[in-house]
């Protein structure tokens, strides 16, 4: 930017401008408003990005119950509770994060940044070990959907299987295996679009947590070099804003997807 | 520099006048600058840029239509069969103009120049979003090129699956789908940001009903960005892992729905019509106002009836759907509720002819675009009417009818409305003015090729003819071949202008202060405005008070009266 | 457009603000006794989950859902003490979702028998199917 305006005609006297404020703003408020209601507007944005999935979801249960009742049971609700609440305590320290900014507290705005972040980081793990498990099991999405044994099948599936084909329990192998895969995969029930829809859904919220780290790796650096103080946190504020639709979002895809089969 | 204003200091920077052309110059001063100004002359030559290319397209296709009634359809062009080639043409003209041209078109280029001018603020809220909009613009396009590099496509700009997700090479497919996410969350940034500085740069003195109806425009534009956009995102996101991954969720041979692509795509699609068409109302509205040099008339209407045809976009999507397997109730209720659009539509329209009741019409350039918008949009709205009666839509699905329709409001209305823009503001932008006889010419030119390529398509379509296809029976060829001799016309308007208007940005006469007359704020800073904007406080004054400036044979523009320069306040009381 | 600084809501929390600070800051317990709600709601949607009352569990659960996101809304982030605009963008959006959540499964529900019957006598090509 130019600064060649040496010149200036000013003959009252202003207040000194605070260092933090960009040349296009009169206050500190009115800039953090700004980019604060540019968040807002992104987060709103962020809803309907995700409406489509939502969508999917709706339209996929609607029309076929049963493929959302035998899929359900591939997913294991611990796993998804656990996350759950690491994503509300996250959500907790975020938004104490911002209380720490206001309130000058160094100290507890970078560690409040730290917890969240590894809030953060333990949400993934979590989901690393689930689609890993997935993708051994050969529960997944669409065409790929296939089985691979019988005995990694969890309970509740098995029965449904014994109770739609009782003749399951005379085949043995190979056999049974390819009957099993026609009941669930694309020729019968259609588990491969239960997955598409599991596995679109929480990567595309995964992809979000990723972000949601970097950018808390940003402001971490930045609150050890004591960028923000109680007019000028914004940054703090916005990426918590951001951080609590990841964690509203994970609110319903987790009933949703592990809970109402 | 501290937050006032400033005097610009008189014969300093080598006798030429400092402005935000000349403040700093090499290229990397323009690639990471963060002033709107920049970042809108960036944008309008990249969109210009993409506006030929479409256009090459668009006059690609009618050149193979010329002869489609007697073609063999085993000639080769290049290679490839001519089928095959007219398939990709209409493809990427559509993709083209779209995405990259009639979207971003007025909004990120005007818009981003005149926005914070008319709010008589410094810069956009945001700069760094703004910027990070054209980066992403860049990347859009660039990809774009690539699908060009890599062969085509042949999808049309729908994208409709199973055929396009099923029958295409990889790596074109990709890139498109990638580009057209990216150019989406370029609209998104650009209409985030515009809705933030309407809200937070407002002068003191200027509410809501003082900004000028473009901004109102702008606003309701802006609504529909950041609410439809991010679903075309997700929906080619997805498009694209159904393509390499098979994950069924629209390929109905993996178990997905088809039909659930079409309902996603046009959530967005449809909207983004609007996108398209309502900055050009926008643009309208001060168009006619100043050359009619009267208050716009039903300021309230027309700035309401923006946001009710931005309401009303996103609950008739349907009607793009018809016979394409959507069910007959949503069917009906959506062709019940397109009806609606003509209100809004309707409303502006006659207040834009009130406005022109009994006032000192000026026929300049921009007000002549101004009139042949008037003129297109009544064909290109009332013949929407026609195809959102469910029955008639059945027979005229899909043929030329389709496509003169959309035509007419996208290119006959959008367009014009950019040119017009583009000449209403090019003397603010650049500082010159152009050849005001060979614009009228090129306007002329624009009116008379558009009109000759899209009107026999109405006839054609209604007697059967449909979309899409290189080839057709004898009894169209008169109606083709008018129709291709159209778009040479048209395509000849654009390039004269292109031409000239380059020409007068280097060699043309310096531009006055306000050479038409207009009263929203941006006149009242230098032509072309210094970097920071205004050199002297803004006088916060109603957008349509043109009693507050007169006449000055001295530059050949307006000046603000002197009353007002010394009382510092508009002549007129309150108008509403 | 410079609006007031401060809040005066009646807040707990407002006292601890260092004079000048932009924005309300949340009291430390207000926090905790959100999260606390937070996953209480979580263990008893969990619960619910249990007892099969067939299409009641879909609705016990998204009311849940919708009273938690709601407490993520007000409290963590703000919208109880911030501009109003900002509430509306959260609720136009929200909004405009269930709008096409809602229009398009209506409309799918409605064609699926044609999907059937497609199913029934036709490949995904389009060929008839051998009887």
């Amino acid at each position: 930017m130019s600064t060649s305006t040496a010149h200036s005609h000013d003959t009252h006297a202003l207040p000194p401008r605070p260092k933090e404020l960009a040349m296009h703003f009169d206050t500190l408020h009115n800039q953090y408003q700004a980019g604060k209601l540019g968040m807002w507007l992104f987060l709103g944005q962020e809803v309907l990005f995700f409406a489509a999935l939502f969508t999917a979801y709706a339209v996929y249960r609607g029309n076929h119950t049963e493929m959302f009742h035998v899929g359900q049971y591939f997913l294991d609700w611990r796993l998804g509770a656990t996350n759950t609440i690491v994503l509300l305590f996250s959500s907790m320290t975020a938004a104490w994060s911002v209380r720490c900014a206001q309130l000058e507290q160094r100290r507890g705005l970078v560690l409040t940044i730290a917890i969240t972040w590894l809030c953060a980081l333990t949400f993934m793990v979590v989901k690393y070990f689930e689609y890993t498990h997935k993708i051994h099991v050969g529960s997944v999405w669409g065409d790929s959907f296939h089985i691979h044994n019988m005995a990694d099948l969890p309970r509740g599936v098995v029965d449904w299987l014994y109770k739609h084909n009782p003749g399951l329990a005379q085949m043995q192998g190979e056999e049974q295996l390819a009957a099993v895969n026609d009941m669930l995969g694309k020729n019968g029930l259609g588990l491969g679009s239960f997955f598409a829809v599991y596995f679109c859904m929480t990567g595309l919220h995964g992809i979000h947590v990723l972000v949601g780290m970097g950018v808390y790796a940003w402001l971490f650096v930045r609150a050890l070099k004591g960028h923000f103080n109680r007019r000028y946190y914004g940054a703090v504020d916005n990426v918590a804003l951001y951080w609590h639709i990841v964690d509203l979002i994970w609110i319903f895809l987790f009933p949703l997807l592990y809970l109402i089969g | 520099m501290a937050g006032g204003v400033v005097e610009k200091p008189e014969g300093a920077y080598g006798g030429s006048t400092r402005n935000y052309l000349n403040e700093t110059r090499g290229i990397k001063n323009w690639i990471i600058t963060l002033d709107h100004k920049r970042i809108a002359m960036m944008y309008l030559v990249a969109v210009t840029l993409a506006l030929l290319l479409g256009g090459f397209f668009a006059v690609a296709l009618r050149t193979v239509l010329w002869d489609g009634a007697v073609r063999d359809p085993n000639d080769l062009i290049l290679g490839m069969r001519v089928e095959q080639m007219y398939n990709k043409y209409f493809t990427l003209h559509g993709a083209v103009m779209v995405f990259m041209f009639i979207i971003p078109g007025i909004p990120a280029s005007l818009g981003n120049f005149i926005l914070p001018m008319q709010l008589g603020t410094k810069d956009l809220a945001l700069p760094r979003i703004n910027l990070m909009s054209l980066y992403l613009y860049w990347i859009g396009a660039t990809l774009f090129v690539g699908v060009l590099a890599f062969g085509g496509l042949d999808t049309g700009w729908t994208l409709y699956p199973p055929y396009s997700l099923d029958r295409q090479t990889s790596i074109p497919l990709i890139l498109a789908l990638s580009a057209v996410f990216i150019l989406g969350f370029s609209s998104i940034l650009t209409g985030l940001n515009f809705i933030v500085t309407m809200h937070r740069l407002r002068p003191p003195g200027m509410g809501m009903y003082d900004m000028p109806l473009f901004l109102w425009a702008l606003y309701a534009t802006s609504l529909i960005q950041v609410l439809a956009t991010p679903v075309i995102g997700l929906t080619l996101a997805l498009a694209m892992v159904e393509h390499m991954f098979h994950i069924g969720i629209f390929l109905p041979q993996y178990g997905g729905d088809p039909v659930l692509f079409q309902h996603f795509f046009w959530f967005y699609s449809h909207p983004a019509v609007y996108i398209m068409i309502l900055p050009a109302m926008g643009v309208q509205s001060e168009l006619i106002a100043t050359f009619s040099r009267k208050h716009v008339f039903g300021y309230k209407a027309i700035g309401w009836s923006s946001i009710a045809i931005a309401a009303i976009g996103f609950i008739v999507w349907g009607h793009h759907m018809f016979v394409a397997g959507q069910s007959p109730a949503a069917g009906l209720i959506f062709s019940f509720l397109t009806f609606f659009v003509a209100i809004p539509s309707a409303i502006k329209v006659f207040n834009w002819v009130a406005t022109m009741y009994r006032g000192s019409i000026e026929l300049k350039t921009p007000m002549l675009y101004g009139l042949a918008f008037m003129y297109l949009f009544g064909i290109g709205g009332l013949t929407g009417l026609f195809l959102a009666s469910i029955a008639n839509n059945v027979h005229l699905h899909d043929t030329y009818f389709v496509i003169a329709h959309f035509h007419m409001v996208m290119v006959g209305s959008t367009l014009n409305a950019f040119f017009g823009g583009v000449h209403y503001w090019w003397p603010k932008m650049t500082g010159r003015m152009y050849n005001e006889t060979l614009a009228k010419i090129a306007c002329g030119l624009v009116f008379l090729g558009f009109n000759l390529a899209f009107m026999p398509q109405f006839v054609a379509g209604t007697r059967g003819m449909p979309r899409r296809y290189a080839n057709y029976a004898d009894e169209f060829t008169t109606f083709h071949q008018i129709s291709t001799v159209g778009a040479y016309v048209l395509g000849a308007g654009v390039l004269l202008q292109v031409i000239y208007l380059t020409y007068s940005w280097f060699k043309g006469p310096r531009a006055p202060k306000n050479p038409w007359g207009a009263a929203s704020l941006e006149w009242q800073a230098d032509s072309p405005p210094d970097f920071h904007n205004f050199t002297k406080p803004v006088i916060v004054m109603a957008a349509y008070d043109y009693e507050n400036w007169e006449y000055d044979p001295n530059t050949g523009g307006y000046e603000l009266r002197k009353e007002v320069v010394e009382s510092g306040r508009s002549l007129a009381t309150a108008h509403h | 457009m410079s609006d007031a600084h401060a809040h005066s809501h009646g807040d707990h929390g407002h006292g601890e603000a260092l004079p000048g600070t932009i924005g309300h800051v949340t009291s430390a317990k207000t926090l905790v006794m959100v999260f606390l709600t937070l996953v209480l709601l979580t263990v008893i949607t969990v619960a619910a989950a249990q007892v099969d009352v067939g299409r009641l569990n879909v609705v016990g659960a998204l009311a849940i859902a919708v009273v938690k996101g709601s407490i993520v809304c007000l409290w963590f982030m703000h919208l109880r003490y911030d501009k109003r605009f900002n509430f509306f963008i959260m609720l136009g959006s929200v909004l405009t979702l269930l709008w096409m959540v809602g229009y398009i499964l209506f409309d799918t529900k409605l064609y699926q028998h044609d999907m059937e019957n497609y199913r029934k006598n036709k490949t995904v090509d389009g060929k008839v199917k051998p009887e």
